[in-house]
């Protein structure tokens, strides 16, 4: 793995052939990540019928956006309607989780009171608990409160981020005592140095954290197919999947063209952000999959 | 416990802990974690019992909900399509895990190599995973049909096939590993990549030193270092997968017949399809203590840390 590292080695017969193949590889590699993309695009760039052709065309022979006129004029394939509700919802479940979650990862890191530990222990122990286990008493919970079919079903049950918790209670608690003391003896009350010394000095692991819930937050499915069922309140991911079943015919479906049309329209705005962010993006990834570690 | 900072900040007051001052201190104290806390009772503990508490009852949506005691649990060992889906997840959850376990370690290699242009790499093969499961559902059934898919198609003029990847009871199952190594393997790889780059570079070093070339150093000093993290890749990739349910829901809606019936997929269909709430968390407690014994595998080697 270090072949390229010596220079003296360059001309080695060997380490060119193994570049060679290494470059092969991660070639295929990246082609069998690419092309399933093209051909989600290439299909809703062509009719309903053109997409059955045999043998199909690789390149879409007249391009038409005509699914793509259908769905912003469709009622039931509304799209840019999901997303918006996907963004709101995924903006606000973020905002809320990470301001309850670093107040109480600031309490439990630098503050003292009667039963903390047990507090915490009992907390984390929740972290074993697969999450499916809450789903059906929050859904009866949610729904006697009414709030079926609205956003706060979908935001306030993921505000409590245990993980969240644990991980930013790790990077305050690292933070040096001595500065904290300095800050307190200028005068400066708990709350102020929440939020002028551990907020900014830990922007990097908030930022990693609301990234992580943010894309948890926009891709997931389980819980808003659950308490959205009204087409208009749907997510993206809700409303996708749930295509899936009105179209699918067999192991295909019956409007190709219009499917991988809502697809490839759900996932561009995500393509586009993710190219812009891509090494914060990683980096939250790296940082919160290892736990902070 | 009286930790440092209320020593430091409050010295007189600590000695007089009891007195009003220092509940009231504690009480600001306790502010800081109590919308936290609210939320947490609220959609997480209450929630848990909740589910421990229903599994004993008949309830469902309408009527009344009287206590059956252990009959929920009974009707599912006697459940054909309980085992079904049980086998079903275990299959997939093994076989995704080992995937996207030891798959990943040798792209992270090749990857942490320097070389021109690996961060384009690096970027492109994470970004199936920032999509949703959705999307990567309807790419891969319309790519994998047996008739209009286009991998048939070209598999068809290599010779090969028509292959029902998604229609065949007994390649269903693998078909969706595949998709789901093909959609996940970013983050695995971003892990051992993160491991990789704190195995100092003296250690390959003192190895070159010593005559070992390519392959050796990493079957006899990379995949060793990573050791510790393989298996924290393993068992937090065996618990995640335990928990599928997007893939059968989005691709083959559990079929052919039940041929991908997964634990939540079915636990899905019972409590909101025939509104059977108390046999739906029965299945949901079922699955977790199936979980845990393997979260406390991860306690058991996770809680190690990496030495060089």
């Amino acid at each position: 793995m270090q072949v390229e590292a010596r220079p003296q080695e360059e001309t080695d017969i060997n380490v060119q052939i193994s570049r060679i193949a290494l470059y092969l590889l991660l070639t295929i590699l990246a082609f069998a990540i690419l092309f399933p993309f093209y051909w989600m695009v290439a299909t809703s760039l062509k009719t309903n019928p053109e997409a059955f052709y045999y043998p199909p065309d690789f390149i879409p022979p007249e391009p038409t956006l005509e699914h793509y006129h259908e769905i912003m004029t469709r009622g039931d394939i509304n799209v840019p309607r999901w997303g918006w509700n996907s963004l709101v919802i995924a903006v606000a479940t973020t905002a809320v989780t990470l301001f309850v979650t670093s107040l109480a990862a600031y309490g439990f890191a630098r503050l003292d009171f009667p039963f903390k530990n047990v507090i915490f222990i009992v907390v984390v122990f929740t972290l074993m608990i697969p999450s499916q286990i809450y789903m059906i008493p929050n859904y009866l919970l949610v729904r006697d409160l009414g709030w079926l079919d609205t956003y706060h079903a979908v935001i306030w049950p993921a505000a409590p981020n245990v993980f969240g918790l644990f991980l930013l209670r790790q990077f305050f608690s690292t933070f040096p005592r001595e500065l904290e003391e300095a800050a307190i003896v200028d005068g400066a009350s708990r709350l102020r140095i929440y939020w002028q010394i551990l907020i900014p000095v830990n922007r990097n692991a908030l930022i990693a954290l609301g990234i992580f819930v943010f894309l948890h937050s926009w891709n997931d499915l389980f819980w808003p197919l659950i308490v959205l069922s009204r087409v208009e309140n749907r997510t993206l991911p809700v409303g996708l999947a749930v295509l899936a079943g009105a179209y699918g015919a067999g192991d295909s479906f019956s409007e190709p063209a219009l499917i991988m049309a809502a697809s490839s329209m759900s996932s561009i705005p995500v393509l586009i952000v993710y190219v812009i962010f891509q090494r914060r993006i990683t980096q939250s990834f790296m940082l919160t999959g290892m736990g902070g570690r | 416990m009286i930790g440092r900072l209320g020593r430091s900040l409050l010295p007189e007051r600590h000695s007089a802990s009891g007195t009003w001052r220092s509940w009231k201190w504690y009480l600001g104290n306790y502010i800081f974690i109590l919308p936290f806390m609210i939320l947490f009772c609220i959609f997480i503990l209450r929630p848990i019992l909740a589910s421990f508490q229903m599994s004993f009852f008949r309830w469902e949506i309408f009527g009344p909900k009287p206590f059956i005691g252990f009959e929920n649990y009974e009707e599912l060992l006697t459940d054909d399509l309980w085992w079904v889906a049980l086998r079903n997840t275990v299959y997939f959850a093994f076989l995704t895990s080992a995937l996207l376990t030891t798959i990943p370690i040798f792209i992270a290699i090749a990857l942490n190599m320097p070389f021109r242009g690996r961060n384009v790499f690096r970027t492109l093969f994470f970004f199936p995973y920032v999509l949703s499961a959705s999307v990567v559902g309807l790419v891969m059934r319309w790519l994998l049909g047996q008739q209009f898919g286009i991998v048939n198609h070209l598999l068809g003029s290599a010779g090969i096939g028509p292959i029902p990847f998604i229609a065949d009871s007994d390649l269903v199952i693998p078909s969706l590993s595949v998709i789901t190594l093909w959609w996940a393997f970013g983050f695995p790889m971003l892990i051992y990549l993160a491991g990789l780059s704190n195995i100092p570079q003296d250690i390959y070093e003192a190895a070159r030193i010593d005559g070992a070339r390519g392959w050796q150093m990493t079957r006899y000093i990379t995949i060793p270092l990573l050791r510790p993290i393989i298996l924290f890749v393993a068992v937090t990739q065996l618990i995640s997968h335990f928990q599928v349910f997007a893939q059968p829901y989005v691709i083959t809606n559990g079929g052919p017949a039940q041929d991908s019936f997964t634990v939540i997929f079915y636990m899905f269909r019972a409590a909101w399809t025939y509104f059977r709430m108390g046999f739906g968390t029965a299945m949901a407690v079922s699955l977790a203590v199936i979980i845990m014994a393997f979260t406390l595998l991860q306690f058991r080697f996770g809680g190690r840390r990496l030495e060089y």
